[in-house]
């Protein structure tokens, strides 16, 4: 052991000295070398952030990983059972999406179907399907079309606790719901980023129309959040609305539309109670379906392949560069014949030769990996602080620590690769060269 | 005196152009502690075949040699560096230094060569040692470039004497420098005996050869005695 701890601070010390000794050519083994490793750092870089982003939005749109999802059919009398058995829990959440109309009253709204405010279109609340799925925003038969008018259409989610702690929604501007208070009898909303540019572009009357409700309330909008969605939504406390809408309404059983449960992925306790109560009111067991968030895995399987071509070609460059390293190996080690001969007479073992030179070659890998390095954490700092306002998904970007890890792998491969021929060659270099020259 | 060196019947064969030649044809040589020896021998004549079986560069083709006792004919190669490291200086016609390193750092290297480890300290304390050793310390930090013939064959004896060997080699330490110079570093490798420490002088020069305690001929493969000399 102690004989191995020598040999190898003899190796790192000879070949550190090599290094400084060469230092032109240590300088362009790294150039050649430089490329290669940085193109694998990018592109662990790029995958990591890519898999982050995509996660990232996931969580918005659909939970957290680990969060457990259980879908309640839309029945009657399955949202009552729901809220009562989830109210004052702060370990699930039940929501609901339905859709409303804030604006003037009877009239079609700029975006009808909540479509997004610069890309109109979509399903429409005004339209009619025959039984083959053809659906058509004329007015039915004997029916006049809705007058257009100022009032913009948005998917309202009614939620009975904090969803964030499933969906991390980001915060964008005023506040967010606060569920300990009493109930509003004017219903608290925070909008999307989408229904806040309507907002912003649009002028319109304080009426929220919800159908089904017994009356049109009047809203008050209190923040604004990102939850990845691209069309108008809104989020509400299901209590609030509940003042004027029938809880019976909350699920549309003819659209299919009911509950989403989410849960912690330890509320195991809420899950039985809240399935059994179900079952209890009639609700068939296979009905209830609830299963774990695990997008990560999902995502990371997406990405992967796209992951190995990138790295393949990485790879490549990389090749580039050990050959560059080999080339100059093999050169310098021609040129030092006597004073590895030399350092064979004084005792030292091939083994040791052979260790000098891979040292000097890791040691260059090694320079180069975190040169590499560097530039990646300066480039991304820059693409954070000029693109980081206009993309949202580019702003607080970190170094991925596996880009790093990947950056120093690739270069002590690369220092391996190139320096073994070198190594094996002054391994061989004959002893008697020092008595003949 | 200790018997260091027991060479009996070696033979050495060395592939020719265009057949074998035997180079060592049977050569029985003995080495104690403290004694000196020189080699005398026409170019060609297998002197430094001779001293590169004696140092553990190559192996004879047959014939025994003992050091210390112990046969060491046939030592594989990790054992022979561990033993080269252990038990022999070497000094050679040319120097052999780094240009790109000091003075002290190359005699270093005889101690920075794997076998077995020394403090940077201790490492440090035994370099000047062995520069003091042969006169020339206050050019610890100097390079090679700045450093005169003399200068830099007393840093390679200095790098030959660091690891304190039993038996010094000296292959024609003296063919580049004057005759002055080569006095000054002939002084020094006799020094080291002083401490019974075994030398073998490879010269063509006859004036360094008679300084040796004894001088032998190597002709036609056979090492002749060529008489007890004093000390000069």
């Amino acid at each position: 052991m102690i004989g191995l701890s020598g040999r190898f601070r003899s190796a790192l010390i000879i070949g550190g000295q090599g290094i400084r000794a060469r230092k032109l050519r240590t300088f362009l083994s790294m150039v050649s070398l430089f490329l290669g490793v940085l193109a694998v750092v990018v592109v662990q870089a790029g995958a990591e952030i890519a898999e982050r982003a995509v996660l990232a939005n996931t969580e918005l749109t659909e939970g957290r990983d680990g969060t457990v999802k259980m879908y309640v059919p839309p029945k009657p009398q399955t949202v009552p059972v729901t809220l009562e058995t989830l109210r004052g829990r702060t370990d699930a959440v039940a929501s609901t999406t339905t859709m409303a109309i804030i604006g003037e009253p009877g009239v079609t709204p700029i975006n009808p179907g909540a479509a997004p405010f610069d890309q109109p279109g979509g399903y429409t609340s005004g339209m009619t399907c025959d039984q083959y799925g053809n659906c058509t925003d004329e007015p039915p038969e004997g029916q006049e079309a809705a007058p257009s008018g100022q009032a913009i259409e948005l998917q309202l989610t009614a939620m009975t606790g904090d969803i964030r702690q499933f969906r991390p929604f980001r915060p964008g501007s005023g506040k967010w719901l606060d569920f300990a208070s009493a109930p509003s009898l004017s219903p608290r909303l925070v909008l999307n980023l989408e229904a806040a540019k309507g907002f912003g572009r649009y002028r319109v009357p304080a009426e929220m129309r919800i159908t089904g409700a017994d009356a049109n309330p009047t809203p008050r909008i209190i923040g604004v959040i990102d939850d990845g969605n691209p069309q108008p939504a809104a989020y509400v406390r299901s209590d609030e609305l509940l003042n004027w809408l029938p809880a019976t309404k909350l699920a549309d059983e003819q659209a299919g539309i009911g509950l989403t449960v989410m849960m912690a992925p330890d509320a195991t306790a809420v899950e039985q109670t809240l399935r059994a109560r179900l079952v209890a009111s009639g609700i068939p067991p296979k009905d209830l379906h609830a299963e774990p968030i695990n997008f990560r895995k999902e995502a990371a399987t997406e990405l992967a392949l796209m992951r190995w071509i990138f790295l393949g070609m990485a790879g490549l460059v990389l090749l580039i560069g050990v050959a560059g390293i080999l080339n100059v190996g093999l050169a310098t080690v021609g040129e030092r014949i006597e004073e590895f001969a030399l350092r064979r007479a004084v005792g030292t073992p091939r083994s040791l030769l052979a260790g000098i030179v891979l040292a000097e070659t890791l040691l260059t890998g090694l320079i180069t990996a975190a040169a590499a390095i560097g530039t990646g954490v300066a480039a991304l700092k820059l693409v954070t602080i000029f693109m980081g306002d206009g993309e949202p998904s580019l702003s607080n970007l970190e170094f991925p620590w596996q880009a790093g890890v990947a950056g120093v792998v690739a270069g002590l491969i690369a220092g391996l690769l190139g320096g073994f021929v070198p190594a094996l060659r002054a391994a061989r270099i004959p002893i008697a060269t020092v008595m003949r020259a | 005196m200790t018997e260091l060196i027991q060479l009996t019947g070696i033979t050495k064969t060395l592939k020719g152009q265009t057949a074998p030649r035997t180079i060592l044809d049977g050569v029985d040589l003995t080495l104690h502690s403290g004694e000196s020896l020189a080699i005398l021998g026409r170019s060609g004549s297998g002197k430094s075949t001779l001293l590169s079986l004696i140092g553990l560069f190559d192996r004879p083709d047959s014939g025994q040699y003992l050091l210390g006792g112990r046969d060491i004919t046939r030592l594989p190669e990790r054992k022979a560096a561990a033993l080269r490291s252990a038990e022999f200086g070497f000094v050679f016609q040319r120097f052999f230094l780094l240009k790109h390193m000091t003075a002290a750092q190359n005699v270093a290297m005889a101690l920075v060569n794997g076998q077995g480890w020394l403090p940077r300290r201790k490492r440090r304390a035994r370099v000047m040692a062995a520069l003091e050793q042969v006169g020339i310390a206050h050019l610890a930090k100097h390079r090679p470039p700045r450093l005169s013939g003399g200068e830099q064959q007393r840093v390679a004896i200095a790098r030959a004497l660091v690891r304190e060997p039993r038996i010094l080699l000296a292959d024609e330490p003296t063919g580049a420098l004057d005759t002055e110079t080569g006095n000054l570093v002939i002084t020094a490798l006799q020094s080291a005996t002083e401490r019974g420490c075994g030398l073998i002088l490879v010269t063509h020069d006859r004036d360094h050869a008679d300084r040796m305690g004894r001088v032998l001929q190597l002709s036609s493969g056979l090492l002749a005695p060529a008489g007890e000399r004093v000390p000069a």
